[in-house]
């Protein structure tokens, strides 16, 4: 070729060529490099250096330990091994001799095998010519050499068995020879057993420590396109089938890959380490196996929701919990926001959410306080009153009921208090839809002020009644006093002008402290002659009501009436009361009717009005847009649905869907949403020009920010993840009446009075000490007789003889009885409904026994037997013994005998003293403890059993309430505020 | 700063954007000689030269710059889905520029009855292997290079991880057919993503057919086929890739329209309502219902569309455009009347919505069949 012809230079081209062939290679290989080099691997490396790290200081400290005794073992080895040489021509001789042995038997084994295989194929011959005809000749023939057969190979297997036996022999010599060596081998290997096992996974990590050929193998496997394989460095993944989270209405499983990261997550050895590695804070309750919440069953994403596939910081929807740690990630992980993920990770103050998927049932999620805390909320203000929530039914509305109103209230109070409850009482659960933030401007009050007006004409039908001062009602209101401190009524209501009294930080018992309403300024909503007659009978009312019936006497009553009559509320009184304005209520008519009819129909309809109608209109509007039926019971409103959007799967709601408005400052989540929500309900009206029956109308609750945060939590929890019925909690429960009689319990406040799983029972206070306080219910299911309860419920009667406070009747259904039973019952494991009478045997030995116990143990200084009073004063009083066979369950009262104070810890109940042998044994025990506990002579089981068979023995009146009524109207009921507690006593 | 931003975000609302640029374009790109005459009366000619180029890129740069401090731009501009985007203004501006400044020297010396630079003598050859096809290996290796390390570099523009069950607002095409979906505004989608994509494809195919001048092979010149040049320039920067750039950055939330510097606000309205030539014909104009007979009540549409297509261009070749005609011959002139229309077609109907708000020419969403 000739150069001229070109027109470029070859030799630069192809240097060019070259240059630009390397450049490729190299982009080549860092593309190589860069695809292959997930952040995930980086992640997996930083953790195998650890593991090295950990392994090899493991295998320093498993030498370390074992290296004095290892000494031993290594000599008794040596001096071993030095016999076994001595004794080594004896085993060459043995060794060839096995050798012989073994080759003799092989050959017989052989034969033996081989002519069973022709025998076994004979055998097939003779039988099927049986089938076919029984008594030819041929089947003879065959008969004949089969039987022949089988003679021979009955011979052979001798032969075998003959080999056998000699090789046998030979070997066990052979191991008789070594057996010293062995053993010492072997006694050093179990020394050396953990050594190994360190050892042997730090050679499987290191590869430092690997042989040359795996270490080969180990850089090979990850080698890019080689590694799909059996790479070291990979996906960990966990599918489960049981988990399943909404994809446009198909229900995928989860799958988590996060411990492709999170390494070191199920192993406690990496408590200490940094992120992602370090171990689960609470390996008890989640991922270990052994813990109910399993990795393999449960994953990760179940609780903390986040996308599971995800192996890169961002795209596991990792969310930041603050705006520190945004930006914290952002620069160490650049971090960004993965929008469209339905179900970006929890931030930890809401893990808690997740709890509900299985646990949706129960009220009190043990470990999810704050969840319960969200769910006790929301049953508690009515939140599932206005919006449906599948799950979580309201039982009633929360509300008073306002059939009855006018009987109750005056118009005037009712108009100021609707306008402004908080006014009235600060803390008040009825919620505030006036003066909120999209409804405070001038034209809005005004309008506010007639609709209210209307919503009073309506709930008073007949006007004001006559408002009674009748004096009749009001008794004495210091005994008054008295009996409000100590009868019971403040196990759930309180009186507590100061709001800054209220704690800001909401546990389970400020939620049992605040069951009821706080009664400031009761004399000025109501008058004593509705007052008396609530406290007679609440139920009589307002037929749901959660309060009980204390069974108050009359003249009870009235000093009670008298002494809550006296709770003015002054400001209030002076409050302007709310008017009736005729042309705004025009303006309401007509702005509601333009809603439904065209303007001149409407016209028309409005000029067919008169101002009863017109007030009826606006008040049926009002009632419907605020949604008051949905927590009152309103007459008309029976059938109307509730007003608010339903939170079911509000959890799983799509971000879209939540209506930011122009808050554009507000990050982008849906439990900001909710947390502003409930903080300022009307504020994503800011900035909208709304026709006022268009603007957001939730009510403000004035919830604080702890108690938002729970709310939130369980608004988190409600959402469409399916869970396969194995992981469901309730599936592990063996009864679902247990649930709700949970929630009976929670609803009741039951808690406000007894300490339940230790929880509650804050009434305590009020008594100068927690004898004369109502019991702790520990073991309550264990304890008594379940039909003897069920009975005891529907008709209290004394227990506790020195108690003020009562047992209060509840209005409940037998359901409802059942469920509270069975749900002590389930936390003592104990759900037998009915069980046989204790039978005891009078005549025997340890009864006998029992007696003495009794005697011995002055039991009558504090119990009743029947009518027959305690020989001490009413301070130390006990529970009537001869209750016990009707009440208690007989095994339960062996192990309060055995020691009262394991089961009520603080309990004035002395354990009976009971003799061992050593003392019985001495002289004169028989006159001590007499015949019959020495014959027992210390059998404790025996003596318990005798004197729980005594207690069940003993007869006489069950119901003292009488008696003992009649002994304090004598006597007084003042030991209580005196008495220091120096007397030994029961609590039970 | 904020004035310029608010400025220009009222300058790139498509309605003026667009119309700014169909203007601009005769006299930027010359097709007659009035165009050419005031094309060298305000001197834009002058862009074409070293000077002007660096003008040209100094204002898009700034453009650029000011765009990136701006939080709403650079949050569109720095998504690596729009990085091609910028490539490919760039690279647009270049061409057009090192081309148009190619031409206009190589005009002048054939003015002057000089050669084009590019000639050589046709006796002067040069063989295909290796000096062609060895620098075109050479150049492919380093252009493989290149993607490989841009792809690299910047990871290539997948979006997050989906959620089946909600679609981002606004859900965007590949830039690559963000010119297609922005089309779809304003026609259906038969026409936006069949017809149209076919026609210019197909079209493109048939230009060498169709053009037959034979100035200007081989060199660089614009004045000895400044109408294809316009009519090219047009079709391509204003027709495919400004709209390209409109989907990528003028459309937000809603596909409405927002300036460069705007924020993407969800919540703007844009009022929407369009009219069928249809109803315009018999109920705003002859004040009737519309007639229940398809046929007829689209009749007008039927008029427009075939007088548009077929009718005018046999009345053109009758008179305006005669010499044409004969110049072409009847096939040619046909090719190109339907090409050529059917490309107009598309500023057309845009201004058609803009300024009436017309929705259909033909309007039969019974038959799935709209113009």
């Amino acid at each position: 070729m000739l150069n001229d012809e070109r027109y470029w230079n070859i030799k630069l081209l192809n240097k060019w060529f070259a240059i630009s062939s390397i450049i490729f290679m190299g982009s080549f290989i860092w593309m190589f490099i860069d695809d292959n080099d997930d952040e995930f691997k980086v992640y997996q490396r930083a953790f195998r250096k650890m593991e090295v790290e950990i392994a090899e200081s493991k295998l320093l400290s498993e030498i370390d330990k074992i290296k004095d005794e290892r000494l031993l073992y290594d000599e008794k080895l040596i001096n071993a091994q030095k016999e076994f040489d001595l004794k080594r021509s004896e085993l060459d001789h043995y060794i060839l001799q096995l050798d012989t042995a073994k080759a003799k038997f092989y050959k017989a084994n052989m034969n033996f095998l081989g002519f069973k295989a022709i025998v076994d194929a004979e055998k097939y011959n003779y039988e099927t010519q049986m089938l076919k005809n029984k008594n030819s000749n041929k089947t003879l023939n065959l008969e004949k050499t089969y039987f022949n057969q089988v003679k021979e190979l009955d011979e052979l297997k001798l032969i075998k068995e003959n080999k056998e036996s000699l090789v046998a022999e030979i070997e066990g010599n052979i191991k008789s020879l070594s057996s010293e060596k062995v053993e010492a081998q072997d006694e050093l290997n179990k020394v050396l057993r953990d050594v190994n096992i360190a050892d042997r996974k730090l050679k499987k990590l290191d590869r430092n420590n690997m042989s040359f050929a795996n270490k080969i193998g180990d850089i090979v496997r990850d080698l890019p396109i080689l590694d799909f394989l059996a790479p070291y460095y990979k996906v960990e993944q966990v599918v489960l089938p049981e988990i399943k989270y909404n994809v446009n209405f198909a229900h995928v499983p989860e799958v988590d890959r996060c411990t492709s990261c999170h390494l070191g997550i199920t192993n406690p050895e990496y408590i200490d380490a940094p992120q992602p590695f370090t171990t689960h804070p609470n390996l008890d309750l989640y991922l270990s196996s052994s813990s109910p919440h399993a990795y393999e069953q449960f994953g990760c994403t179940s609780c903390h929701a986040g996308r599971g596939r995800g192996t890169s910081f961002t795209s596991a929807t990792h969310t930041p919990s603050s705006e520190e740690q945004k930006k914290e990630w952002e620069e160490k992980y650049h971090w960004h926001e993965m929008h469209h993920w339905l179900k970006p990770m929890l931030p930890t103050k809401y893990t808690e959410a997740s709890c509900l998927k299985c646990h949706n049932n129960e009220t009190y999620i043990k470990g999810a306080e704050k969840l319960t805390k969200g769910l006790q909320l929301i049953s508690q203000n009515g939140c599932n009153n206005c919006h449906h929530i599948e799950t979580h039914k309201p039982e009633r509305k929360i509300g008073p009921d306002l059939r009855r109103l006018d009987e109750k209230l005056s118009k005037e109070w009712t108009g100021k208090w609707i306008r402004d409850p908080q006014k009235f009482r600060h803390n008040t659960k009825m919620p505030a839809f006036f003066g909120q933030s999209n409804n405070s401007d001038s034209v809005s009050v005004q309008r506010n002020e007639t609709e209210i007006a209307t919503i009073v004409e309506y709930l008073f039908p007949n006007g004001d009644k006559n408002k009674s001062k009748n004096q009749k009602y009001l008794g004495d209101k210091d005994k008054g006093e008295k009996l409000f401190n100590t009868i019971g009524c403040k196990g759930c209501h309180i009186i507590e002008q100061n709001p800054e009294n209220i704690p800001q930080v909401v546990d389970q018992e400020i939620l049992f402290r605040q069951h009821g309403p706080n009664l400031i300024g009761i004399g000025t909503k109501t008058n004593p002659d509705w007052l008396y007659k609530w406290l007679k009978n609440p139920s009589d009312y307002w037929h749901d009501t959660a309060m009980p019936s204390l069974r108050l006497s009359d003249q009870e009553a009235k000093d009670l009436t008298a002494y809550l009559f006296e709770l003015k509320n002054n400001e209030f009184e002076k409050e302007k009361e709310v008017e009736l304005d005729k042309i705004e209520l025009d303006n309401i008519t007509f702005s509601w009717l333009k809603k439904a009819f065209p303007v001149e129909e409407s016209k028309q309809k409005m000029e067919s009005m008169d101002h009863r109608d017109k007030v009826n209109y606006v008040a049926d509007k009002s009632i419907r847009h605020y949604g008051c039926y949905t927590c009152h019971n309103i007459d008309g409103y029976e059938q109307d649905k509730p007003i608010g959007a339903e939170l079911t799967y509000e959890g799983s709601k799509s971000i879209h869907k939540l209506d930011f408005g122009f808050k554009h400052d507000l990050d982008h989540k849906n439990y900001v949403w909710f947390y502003e929500k409930l903080k300022d309900p009307r504020q994503f009206d800011h900035g909208k020009k709304l026709a006022y029956e268009d603007k957001a109308r939730m009510p403000n609750f004035y919830f604080n920010d702890d108690e938002i945060e729970a709310i939130v939590t369980a608004l988190l929890g409600f959402n469409d993840d399916k869970i396969g019925p194995s992981l469901l909690a309730e599936t592990h429960i063996p009864d679902q009446q247990i649930y709700k009689g949970n929630k009976l319990i929670i609803q009741n406040n039951c808690q406000g009075c007894h300490v339940i799983d230790g929880v509650g029972g804050h009434i305590v206070e009020n008594y100068s000490s927690s004898e004369f306080a109502p019991p702790n219910l520990n073991t309550e299911g264990a304890k008594v007789q379940p039909d003897w309860l069920f009975k005891w419920f529907h008709d209290p009667y004394t227990i506790r003889p020195n108690l003020q406070v009562r047992m209060p009747s509840f209005n409940m259904s037998d359901e409802e009885w059942n469920s509270i039973i069975k749900a002590f019952q389930h936390r003592d494991n104990d759900l037998l409904d009915f069980a046989s009478d204790l039978t005891y045997d009078i005549s025997t030995t340890h009864f006998k026994a029992g007696i003495k116990l009794h005697e011995l143990g002055a039991c009558n200084n504090c119990h009743f037997y029947g009518k027959e009073f305690p020989v001490q004063d009413p301070q130390t009083w006990a529970p009537n013994l001869a209750l016990t066979k009707e009440r208690l369950q007989p095994e339960w009262v062996i192990e309060w005998l055995r020691d009262p104070q394991a089961i009520m810890p603080g309990t004035k109940m002395p354990a009976p003293y009971l003799p061992d042998s050593d003392i019985l044994s001495l002289p004169g025990s028989i006159t001590d403890w007499g015949k019959f506990l020495v014959e027992i002579d210390g059998d404790q089981e025996l003596m318990l059993e005798g004197l729980r068979d005594y207690l069940y023995s003993i007869e006489g009146k069950i119901d003292i309430s009488s008696e003992i009524k009649d002994y304090f109207k004598k006597n007084g009921y003042n030991f209580d505020e005196e008495d220091e507690e120096d007397e030994e006593d029961e609590d039970w | 700063m904020d004035y310029i931003k608010s400025f220009i975000d009222y300058l790139s609302a498509p309605t003026i954007s667009f119309t700014l640029l169909t203007v601009a374009f005769p006299f930027i790109f010359p097709p007659t000689d009035w165009f050419d005459k005031k094309n060298k009366e305000w001197g834009i000619y002058r862009l074409w030269s070293n000077k002007g180029g660096f003008w040209i890129f100094l204002l898009t740069t700034l453009f650029f710059i000011i765009g990136y401090y701006d939080p709403y731009f650079n949050k569109t501009m720095t998504k690596p889905d729009n990085i091609p985007i910028i490539l490919m203004i760039y690279s647009m501006l270049l061409a057009v520029w090192w081309g148009m400044k190619k031409s206009y020297i190589n005009d002048e010396r054939i003015d002057r009855g000089e050669k084009p630079e590019e000639w050589h003598d046709p006796d002067d050859k040069v063989l295909v292997w290796p000096d062609l096809v060895y620098i075109e290996l050479i150049a492919l290796i380093l252009f493989m290079v290149f993607l490989i390390v841009w792809s690299i570099l910047i990871a290539a523009p997948l979006e997050e991880p989906a959620n089946p069950a909600a679609t981002p607002n606004p859900s965007k095409a590949p830039w690559y057919f963000l010119g297609l979906q922005e089309m779809l505004v304003y026609f259906d989608p038969w026409i936006a993503g069949i017809i149209f994509p076919m026609f210019i494809i197909v079209g493109m195919m048939a230009i060498p057919y169709m053009d037959i001048n034979k100035k200007g092979d081989g060199y660089y010149s614009f004045k000895e086929r400044r109408v294809g040049y316009f009519i090219f320039m047009y079709g391509w920067v204003v027709l495919w890739l400004f709209l390209i750039v409109i989907g990528t950055i003028f459309r937000g939330p809603n596909w409405n329209f927002y300036g460069p510097f705007e924020w993407w606000d969800p919540h703007k309205l844009e009022p929407l309502t369009n009219v069928n030539l249809s109803e315009y014909v018999w109920i705003k104009l002859l004040n009737t219902g519309l007639p229940t007979n398809i046929l007829i009540r689209e009749s007008v549409g039927f008029f427009v569309t075939i007088g548009y297509l077929f009718i005018m261009p046999l009345l053109l070749a009758k008179t305006k455009l005669k010499h044409i005609f004969e110049h072409y011959g009847p096939v040619r002139y046909a090719t190109m009347m339907l090409f050529g229309l059917t490309m107009f077609a598309l500023p057309v109907k845009m201004y058609l919505r803009w300024i009436f708000n017309l929705k259909y020419i033909i309007a039969i969403p019974e038959w799935f069949f709209n113009i």
